[in-house]
């Protein structure tokens, strides 16, 4: 009973927007008239037969996973660090400083990017101190973008982390030292199989929000630099093509839900023996 | 095997004391009991042995080679935690076959290695299981295999028992002892329970305060406690405060009278007689012939099956607790509370023990 408003609010809140979203997917586009109600897979097809939709999810993809490489890769010691070398007090602090990217605006935080990553920018100027030379490069790449993403996402890797290594007992590892472990073994064979379903939940954090990353791609990549959550706003609010626009938001999920689903699946496969 | 030698060895957690300045030698095949009550240091100290904390002075040999500086990796010691941290995503085989894969032995020596240890903790059908798929015996018993089969030089348990309800810890405990015994293992285990220290350690150190109060064989610790803080630990309810008069033959109570002594050791200054409830007879009426007596008013009686325990309150203030035999075995009479009582004992009887 007491389930029932939670369930009203995700089904309105959830489900209508999304069989919306999906009903408007099938209407037909006429530049005249905009919408024009019909049963069609003709928005689908388009995507489909269109080279230059299907790069931009592939440029979403892997950027979306090695973002998330990245931030795992770079999450795990900081996270680890902050589990078992720093005490409570310094660690609040050091997690507030964490989180304070957070708390500014996307679109603040990534302007700030920008004026950090252009070509007459802050690093430019600090490594023209050592005498690099020449553009960087780095606005209006995907290198730009991927640096803008992981400052957005690597707080939310290190703060699921931090949290899976604090529950893994430390006398786990101090058991496997005694028996003759060093810290990169122990590290690979106890506390990391331990913490997958961190490294999981974590991963999938991070991967979910760059797929639908809007304001980075949008201000460090530049206009020319084609992700899916801007190209799904530009359809609906520039062309104002719905039903294509509503097909690519269905494509964009359809795409994260399969691959985040499918990752968890083989992750899971391999540590449920013992997790379940 | 080899010996281990601690010279005063420290630590410090900022201004706290954990462990301070202690020296002990644990000999080659020995098994050594740290006992003490909560916080004493009996933990850390044996997590210094195993290399997990760092001393903050004082030196560690092994069998003459110093392991202060080394981690623990490097010790080759068995280490057997209170919570037992098996690996909780390995199997009974792989949590024991651990240690011999850090060692690089290889796969059929490891087997066979594995296979044995097990057998000898009586859990080969278990090889497959995961670690929360055993009881807690059994799990006590996979740490144990898990230390050993690595062939330490030392073995050391912390509070290996505590998790296990009283039965079990009975036949833990011989398991573990009957285990030491036959590796010829030196072995240095931790406990606050001062039943599980005597009946399994060949010497036990008692601890208090991050210090060595008194070490000694069990016999020699229980039979002459040297301290206050020992006779009380060890369970001895009754302690005098008094001094000796010269000749050790006196020793006059705080509270007044001077009691009849015989053989004790001489101790200067404020002291306390330590006597065991049971070498404190209990009389209805004044005994006759009693080197030493105080009469008193029955508090509590507490019958125990076989034996009666009687807590008295003695007209010179003190409070005493004497226990007797049960009346049907030989006993007197019980005593009901409120009645008037008498106390005797031997001058022989009793230990005097120094303040600290
Ligand atoms: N990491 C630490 N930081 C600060 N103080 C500590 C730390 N570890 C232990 N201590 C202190 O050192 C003292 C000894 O602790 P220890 O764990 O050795 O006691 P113990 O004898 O094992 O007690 P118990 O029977 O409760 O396990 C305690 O007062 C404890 O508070
Ligand atoms: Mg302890």
């Amino acid at each position: 009973m007491l389930a029932a408003p939670g369930l009203v609010f995700v089904t309105l809140g959830l489900l209508l927007p999304l069989a919306l979203m999906l009903r408007n997917s099938l209407n037909r586009y006429d530049p005249s008239e905009l919408m024009i109600s019909a049963v069609t897979a003709e928005n689908y097809l388009k995507f489909f037969g269109d080279a230059f939709y299907q790069e931009v999810l592939w440029r979403t993809v892997w950027i979306s996973g090695l973002s998330t490489a990245i931030c795992l890769v770079a999450g795990v010691p900081v996270a680890y660090f902050l589990a078992r070398h720093v005490s409570a007090l310094a660690k609040r602090m050091l997690l507030i400083v964490i989180l304070v990217p957070l708390l500014i605006g996307n679109a603040v935080r990534t302007s700030a990017w920008m004026l950090i990553l252009n070509d007459k920018g802050v690093l430019a100027a600090f490594l023209g101190l050592f005498g690099h030379e020449g553009p960087l490069g780095l606005m209006y790449s995907a290198q730009g973008v991927i640096i803008g993403l992981v400052s957005v996402l690597l707080p939310f890797m290190i703060i699921t982390l931090n949290s899976v290594f604090e529950s893994i007992d430390q006398n786990l590892e101090d058991a496997g030292q005694s028996l003759g472990a060093g810290h990169f073994t122990i590290m690979r064979r106890i506390v990391l199989p331990l913490a997958m379903p961190g490294v999981l939940a974590g991963s999938v954090l991070c991967f979910i929000l760059s797929m639908n990353a809007y304001a980075t791609p949008v201000l460090i990549g530049g206009p020319t630099f084609h992700m899916m959550a801007p190209t799904v706003y530009q359809q609906i609010a520039k062309v104002m093509n719905w039903p294509f626009g509503a097909a690519l938001a269905f494509i964009l999920m359809a795409v994260t839900l399969i691959l985040t689903v499918g990752v968890s699946v083989v992750v899971q496969r391999r540590y449920r023996k013992w997790s379940e | 095997m080899p010996d281990v030698v601690l010279q005063d060895v420290a630590k410090h957690y900022g201004p706290a004391v954990a462990v301070a300045n202690m020296s002990l030698r644990i000999g080659d095949g020995e098994l050594v009991a740290l006992l003490g009550p909560s916080g004493c240091g009996k933990t850390t100290t044996l997590r210094m042995i195993g290399g997990f904390v760092e001393t903050t002075s004082g030196c560690i040999t092994v069998g003459g080679r110093d392991v202060t500086a080394l981690p623990p990796n490097r010790r080759n010691m068995g280490f057997v935690f209170q919570n037992y941290a098996l690996f909780p995503h390995m199997t009974v085989a792989q949590n024991v076959a651990f240690g011999l894969e850090m060692r690089g032995v290889n796969r059929s020596d490891t087997d066979r290695k594995v296979r044995e240890a097990l057998v000898r903790v009586r859990l080969a059908q278990y090889a497959d299981r995961l670690p929360r798929q055993l009881s807690g015996g059994q799990q006590q018993r996979v740490a144990l295999a898990r230390a050993l089969v690595i062939e330490p030089d030392v073995l050391l348990l912390d509070e290996p028992l505590s998790n296990l309800d009283a039965s079990l810890r009975q036949e833990m405990k011989i398991e573990i002892r009957q285990l030491q015994q036959s590796l010829g293992l030196t072995t240095i285990f931790v406990t606050h329970d001062q039943d599980e220290a005597m009946s399994t350690a060949d010497r036990m150190v008692l601890m208090y305060n991050g210090k060595v109060e008194q070490v000694g064989p069990p016999d020699e610790v229980y039979g002459a406690p040297r301290s206050v803080f020992a006779a009380g630990f060890l369970g001895i309810p009754n302690l005098l405060p008094g001094q000796m008069l010269p000749g050790q033959q006196g020793f006059r109570l705080e509270a007044g009278p001077v009691l009849r002594l015989s053989g004790q050791a001489a101790v200067a200054g404020r002291c306390f007689l330590a006597l065991r409830p049971e070498v404190i007879s209990i009389h209805a009426a004044p005994p006759s012939d009693a080197e030493n007596c105080l009469a008193g008013r029955v508090e509590i009686m507490t019958y125990h099956g076989s034996a009666v325990e009687y807590q008295l309150r003695t007209d010179i203030g003190l409070t005493l607790t004497a226990r007797a035999v049960a009346p049907g075995l030989g006993g007197p009479a019980l005593l009901p509370e409120g009645s008037r009582a008498w106390l005797s004992w031997p001058a022989t009887a009793g230990v005097t023990v120094s303040e600290n």
